[in-house]
Formats: structure tokens, sequence, C-alpha cells
């Protein structure tokens, strides 16, 4: 049984298809990557499972439950998290604070513990930072969490996102470009992360990539979106090889430049 | 550099003449009396001294060179002199002339230009005034002007003993306060005469900048045990301060610390979690009204007809003050949930307008339901406190209650900053849209903001209620909401020792300013907008709103952005994002 299954999800704006009937299956433990030309929808479809968006129609189904018409933040309560495309951090936080605002649905301590210090708040508030600490320095910000979100260099701000998502203790991580604007040594970084993500923390991936070089090294399983529609899905090899996928979106000389 | 110097030193001059001119013909040296021109005098040097310090940075400051300080701040100095004497002498010649000047400057009685000369009224109309007035009064201006550049040059030198030798600068602003506090209690004892007819105005004054400094004091004491000694002590100050000031300073300040604790309340709202609330009125009115109603109930025809019919006396408050506290505050807190869930998917301006409106509705509720609320008539003979069967409610027990109240609220609305509450609040008030996803329920977390807000704005209006006696519906009008606000601003957003002193100046200064009557709002107002141009963020910003104002945040990225213009936060993410 998949974590994850979108069934025909369909998404509208006005007049435009944004998202139109998209299939989706995510095995447990397993990366799978998102791809298609600018505008193809993909995004939008992030927005859909992460409930900033309702679908129209169609079903997403998560870890045997369905998730169309909750709140974002009922969502990432079962255990569905993700990054954004253009960084959205709390900038005037700390690294710290960040992350411990991703841990905000694991936490349970209430206004009047919080003012009166009782003892259950406290232990709870030293292990969150704590272990706040520790998701830091698994990203490789140890040592940064008291510095402000925003001034932190533009890799390092990725980082803390992926933080703050694993914050919520996720069983599922969207990431949204969580290579772009990187150089080619915190490409390889984020690669690597991601794979210690699933390998060390079980976590299942499922991301949106531009990185040709990316995709195609991580992903279990790669789907292919154009124009709101899926048009391919299989193992990254297969798809590579999809005269489709070559027609709508990687166009030949990627291709060639990629198998020489 | 000569050029530059003198064209700087005219610069400030004409705007210290603008000063000053805008003082004279408001009548201010006829409540300063004989001292008029020193006082003055003091006052430009201090303007001269922030105007010749000018950059902001400590580095600017340790780099003015003394010889062109002491040149511009001369020219400044003889220019404001110049024209000021002058046009103190113009108008001295118009009154001996026996012209009528006031229909057009009200203020320009013989009074007001007599106190510059510091002479009476009499030798004015007499046509005796010192022959070197004229000289008098430049000179002691151009002096401010030298006086100016010296404390630029003593600043400097305070501040680069800072790095060699462990901070003079820090224990002076550490020892003011107590100074300070030092200074009232002895304007305090009998057989002082120090200030005359305004002595008692003086200590006000004096005492309120005891607070303000203590605020900053405890700001540059060393964290840990330098802290908590400091503020024992500060504590302690705080404490005496009721038992030493008169009648009319305890009221005074009982007002200036009701508006600390809405302040705090709203700051909660506003600062915290960045609602913008126009109508938090509504919860002080609310936490007065039912303190009226449980303390005067024989004041509302309704609710006495009622009891009576029950069969219980009316003729007495129906619980104690202490019983009444947590009764006001629900009330209060229901009224903040009342209002929090209409408005729970507003955002910004359309939140602001629509919680103006709940302020005026609760107004227009007191004043036409008559039966329950006497309507304009008010509820009148609120019964003040009761402590072990005395009555504690004369202004020194209201101040003394006020602070207390203060201190719980402040205390509170501290701990509850760092908290899991406290972060979701900050979250929602950068990215409404991000905190949600990052799992932050927006509708409860909007709600507490608002319901806890309105929990201390309730505390606050039974003091209110307690301290006034009798109330009215326009005890409660727009203004209070927006003097509110402009305090939690002035002093700093979501800084909970900004609001302590941005109610100190905006409560506690017009009553200073008293004399001045109908000009102390245009000077407020004046203050207000070249407060809003120098510092928008405020006396006493918290840290975090600092860094959202000025985008500089660690000291790592200080050089660059000192070479950036400013820009608004959004640019520099925008082109520092992409490669």
């Amino acid at each position: 049984m998949a974590l994850l299954e979108a069934q025909a999800v369909t998404k509208i704006f006005g007049g435009l298809v944004a998202v139109g009937g998209v299939d989706l299956a995510v095995e447990e433990r397993a990366i799978v990557s998102l791809i298609g030309p600018n505008g193809a929808g993909k995004t939008t479809f992030f927005n859909c499972l992460t409930g900033l968006y309702c679908p129209e129609e169609g079903d997403i189904i998560f870890d045997g439950g369905s998730l169309v018409g909750l709140r974002s933040d009922q969502i990432i309560a079962l255990g569905m998290a993700r990054t954004y495309q253009n960084i959205r951090l709390f900038g005037s936080m700390t690294a710290i604070e960040n992350v411990l605002v991703g841990q905000h649905v694991r936490l349970r301590s209430t206004p009047l513990g919080a003012i009166f210090q009782s003892p259950g708040t406290r232990r709870e508030e030293q292990k969150a930072e704590q272990q706040a600490r520790e998701l830091l320095a698994f990203v490789g910000l140890a040592g940064k969490g008291d510095m402000i979100a925003k001034n932190l260099p533009y890799g390092d701000q990725r980082l803390l996102e992926v933080a703050r998502a694993l914050g919520s203790r996720p069983k599922l991580l969207l990431l949204d470009e969580p290579a772009a604007g990187m150089n080619p040594r915190e490409t390889d970084g984020m690669m690597e992360l991601i794979h210690r993500l699933r390998d060390e923390l079980g976590i299942t991936i499922l991301l949106i990539e531009h990185d040709m070089k990316v995709v195609m090294s991580i992903s279990d399983r790669v789907s292919v979106l154009d124009y709101g529609k899926k048009i391919a899905e299989g193992r990254p090899d297969e798809v590579r090889s999809d005269p489709r996928v070559i027609e709508a979106y990687l166009g030949a000389g990627v291709l060639t430049e990629h198998t020489a | 550099m000569l050029l530059r110097s003198l064209q700087r030193g005219l610069r400030i001059g004409a705007i210290a003449f603008a000063i000053l001119t805008y003082l004279i013909l408001i009548g201010v040296p006829t409540r300063l009396g004989a001292l008029a021109m020193p006082v003055l005098a003091l006052l430009t040097a201090l303007i001269f001294w922030v105007a010749l310090r000018g950059g902001k940075s400590k580095q600017a400051i340790a780099n003015r060179a003394p010889a062109p300080l002491f040149l511009t701040g001369t020219t400044a100095g003889l220019v404001a002199g110049v024209l000021t004497a002058s046009l103190i002498a113009g108008f001295a010649q118009l009154l001996m002339a026996g012209v009528n000047v006031q229909p057009v400057f009200d203020k320009m009685v013989p009074m007001n230009v007599a106190a510059l000369y510091g002479v009476m009224p009499g030798a004015l109309a007499a046509g005796e005034l010192p022959p070197w007035g004229w000289l008098w009064q430049a000179a002691l201006l151009t002096l401010a002007g030298v006086a100016g550049a010296l404390l630029v040059l003593i600043e400097r030198a305070l501040r680069q003993r800072t790095w060699s030798s462990g901070g003079a600068l820090r224990w002076l602003t550490m020892l003011l306060p107590f100074i300070l506090l030092a200074f009232v209690v002895w304007l305090g004892s009998p057989g002082v005469t120090l200030g005359g007819n305004n002595r008692s105005t003086l200590r006000l004054l004096m005492a309120m900048a005891a607070i303000g400094s203590g605020l900053f004091a405890l700001r540059a004491a060393r964290p840990g045990r330098e802290q908590r000694l400091l503020a024992l002590l500060l504590l302690a100050g705080l404490i005496y301060l009721p038992f030493t000031l008169d009648q009319f300073q305890n009221s005074v300040m009982g007002i200036v610390f009701i508006f600390v604790m809405m302040g705090l309340g709203l700051n909660i709202v506003v600062g915290f979690a960045g609602l913008l609330d126009l109508g938090y009125v509504a919860f002080f009115a609310i936490g007065a009204y039912v303190y009226a109603f449980l303390a005067a109930p024989f004041a509302s025809p309704a609710l006495s007809s009622l009891l009576t019919s029950l069969g219980i006396p009316v003729d007495g408050p129906l619980v104690s003050f202490w019983a009444a506290i947590p009764i006001t505050m629900l009330a209060a807190g229901l009224g903040g949930v009342l209002l929090g869930i209409p408005v729970l998917r507003l955002r910004g301006d359309y939140l602001a307008i629509v919680t103006l409106g709940f302020g005026e509705i609760i107004r227009l509720f007191m004043l036409n339901l008559s039966d329950l609320t006497n309507g304009p008539r008010g509820m009148l003979n609120v019964a003040p406190p009761y402590l072990f069967g005395y009555s504690f409610g004369n202004p020194r027990e209201i101040f003394i209650l006020a602070l207390l109240g203060a201190g719980v609220i402040a205390f509170a609305a501290y701990r509850l900053d760092g908290s899991r509450l406290g972060r979701a609040w900050i979250a929602m008030r950068e990215d409404e849209d991000v905190a949600q996803a990052t799992g932050i329920n927006l509708a409860r977390t909007k709600l507490l903001a608002f319901a806890i807000g309105a929990l201390f704005a309730g505390l606050a209006g039974q003091l209110y209620a307690a301290r006034q006696m009798n109330i009215f519906p326009d005890n409660f009008s727009l203004f209070v909401s927006i003097d509110t606000l402009s305090l939690v601003i002035v002093g700093g957003m979501g800084s909970i020792p900004g609001v302590v002193l941005g109610a100190l100046a905006l409560k506690g200064l017009p009553e200073v300013l008293r004399g001045i009557d109908e000009y102390r709002i245009v000077t407020f107002a004046a203050l207000l907008v070249i407060m809003m141009i120098v510092r928008p963020e405020g006396i006493l910003p918290s840290t975090r709103r600092r860094r959202e104002l000025h985008e500089a945040g660690g000291p790592a990225s200080e050089p660059a952005a000192a070479l950036e213009p400013a820009l608004p936060s959004d640019y520099r993410t925008l082109d520092g994002g992409k490669p």
C-alpha cells in the first residue's frame, strides 16, 4: 500500500486547468521526483497535497486517510511536511526558532503552562531545543542555531527549510526545488542529505527538481507533468527515453548530453 | 572642509532657531519664569549635541575631529543666538510700543517676553529692559553651541574608554536612575525651593525620567547576576516611588501605569501576533463597566430593579474589588473571543477597520443601553478597592495597584514571548500561510492573542473604573485605542520595556506640559512625526523588530549594509537569493 496516493487530482483557476486529473502513488521509503517544464503545475500540485489549495476534484489518500478538505496545519500533523521553491523562512527569527516553530505540532505546552513555567513545559522546551539543535546538525547547520534566518547564506537557508520541515517529524517530505540556485558542491551536499533523510530517518521523499543530474541520480521513480497532465511515469531511465517527455520537456540536446 | 563645517553650522543653527521660535511663540518662557533663557539654552545645547554627533554608529562618533566640530558648533550657536535674540528684541519693542500682537501671537504677552530677559513683566511695561539683554541672550545660545560640541567630545572620550577599561558609559547609564530618584526624593523634602511654582511638575518629570532611565539601565547591564541585582534595586526604588510622590504626581503616575497595562495587552495583539486592532478600547470599556455593575449596581436602573425583585439589597457593592478581578477579566476575554471569531479571516487594513467598528459599537452600547448602563449620565459612585476594611482608592494606592497590575502583566507577557505560543504568534505575523503549513492552527492562535490581550485590558479597565469612581461612555472613545496604539508604536512594537517608556512619553509628558494647553497636542504630533522618520522601530525596540526594520542584523553583515541604501526587506532576499 502506497504512503501517498493522489487520485485524479484537479485544480482549476478560473478557466485554466492548472492540474488536470493527476494520479500519483508514492511508496513508503521511496524517492520520487516530479518534473516538467515551467508552468506545468508541479507546485500547484504540491499546494493541493499540503492543503494550501483545495482541489476541485479527485482524492488524496495519505497514510490510509483522505486529505481533501483538511487545513494545512492538520495535514502537517498527520505527517506531511514541505519546503518552498522560493525560500519562505521566518526571516527575523533565529535558525533554532525556525526549527522550534516547525516542531509546533509535536509540542503540547499551553499558555498557562508557559506563564507559570510548569515543570512539564520546562522539560518539553528543553527537549525541543535539544532536538532542534540535533536537527540543525543533521542537515549540516551545526553551530549556526543562533543566527538570524535571513542573514544565513542562500544554501544554508535551503537547509534550514529542510530542518524546519523535519521538526514536525514527517513521514513524507515534499521538497520544492531543493537544489535551485545552488552551486555544484552545494547540490551534491543536498543530494547526499536527501539520501540520508531516507536511509537514516526513514522519510519518504517527493521532490520537484529542474536539475536533471539530481533527478536522474537520486530518484527511484520519476513522474512528468506537462500542462497540468501527467504524460509519463516510471524509472528514471524509462522516463529519459520516453519520446513524449523528450518532446515536451527535455529536448533532444539535453538527452544526448546526459546519455553521452 | 572649512566651508562644509560652516555650512553645517548654519543649517543646524537655523533648525535650532526654528525650534526656539516655536517654543517662544507657544508661551514656554511664561511657564519657566526667570529661568527661561538658561533652560532654553540648555535645551538648545542638547539639540546641538544630537545634531552634531550625526551618524548613529559608534564608529562615526569616534571619528569626529575636535576642530571642525567646534567650528560647526560655534557657528550654529551664533546663528541661533543672533536670530533668536533679535526676534525677542523685536517682540519686546512691539510690546513696549503698545502694539497689540495677541490676535496673531496669542501667547506673546508681556510676561512671556519679560521672562526671556529674566525680569518682571512690570519692567517691560515701564520700558526698562536690561541694556545688555540682546547680547546676553545671543551669548548664552552661542555658548550652547560650544557646549553641544563639547558633549560630543565627552561622549567620544567615554566611548573610547569603554573599549579599554570596562565601560564608564555603562556605569553611568546604570547609575542614572538612582541619581534621578535621589533627586526626586530631595526635591520632595521640606524646605527645598528649586523650581518655584513648578516644583511639583519638575518632580513628576524627574520621577518619569528615573523610571525611563531605569529601563535603559537594565538594557545596559550585563545579563546574569549584574542584571538581576540591578533589577532588584530598581524594583525597590519603584516600590518606594508612590510613597514619596504627592497626590497629583501619584494620580498622573496611576493613569500612566493603567495605560502601561493596556499597552502591554495591546502589544500582545499588535506587537507579537501582528493583528492591527483599532478597537482595543472595547475591552477596556467592558472591564470598567462590568466592574461598575458589580461594585455599583444601584447606578444601573435595570440591574437594581432586578436585584430588588430577587430580594438582594442594592445599596452597596455586590462583590469586593478583589473578587471582581476574575469576573471582569473573563468578561473582557470573552469579548476578545467574540470579536476574534468574525475577523479570523481578515488581514491588515480590513482587520483594522472591523476592529475599529467593534470599539465604537461597545461605546454606543454603553451610551444607548441606558436601562443597563445609565447612558450618558454614567455609572456613579463605583466602589474603590478595600483592604482589611480600609479604603484603598486614593491616588497613591491606585498607583501601587497599577504598578502591581503592570508588573504581573509584564511578567506574563515576557513568559509568553518565549513560549511555544509566542513563537507561533511571531511566525504568524511574518507569514500566515507558511505558519499554517508549518502546523500552526491560525484560528486558535489568533483567538488566543485577542483573548489574552483583552484579559489584560479588562483588568486595566477595572482599575480605571475604581480610580475614576464615576465612569461615562465618553471615557471610552476611539482616542483611547489610538493613544494605546501610539504608545506601543512609539515605545517599540513587541518590546515590553518599550511599552512602559511609550506610556511615560505619551501619557505622562502631556501632563507635564499641561501649562502650554492647546499647543501640547500640536507639539506632540510634531514629535511623533519626527520620531517615526528618525526611529521607526520605536525608542526601545525588541531586537526582533529592529531586525525587521533595519536589514543589518548580525555584526558580520554590518559593513555591507552600510554601503547599500536602505531597501525594503523583500528586495535584498530577492537579489541575494537568485544567483
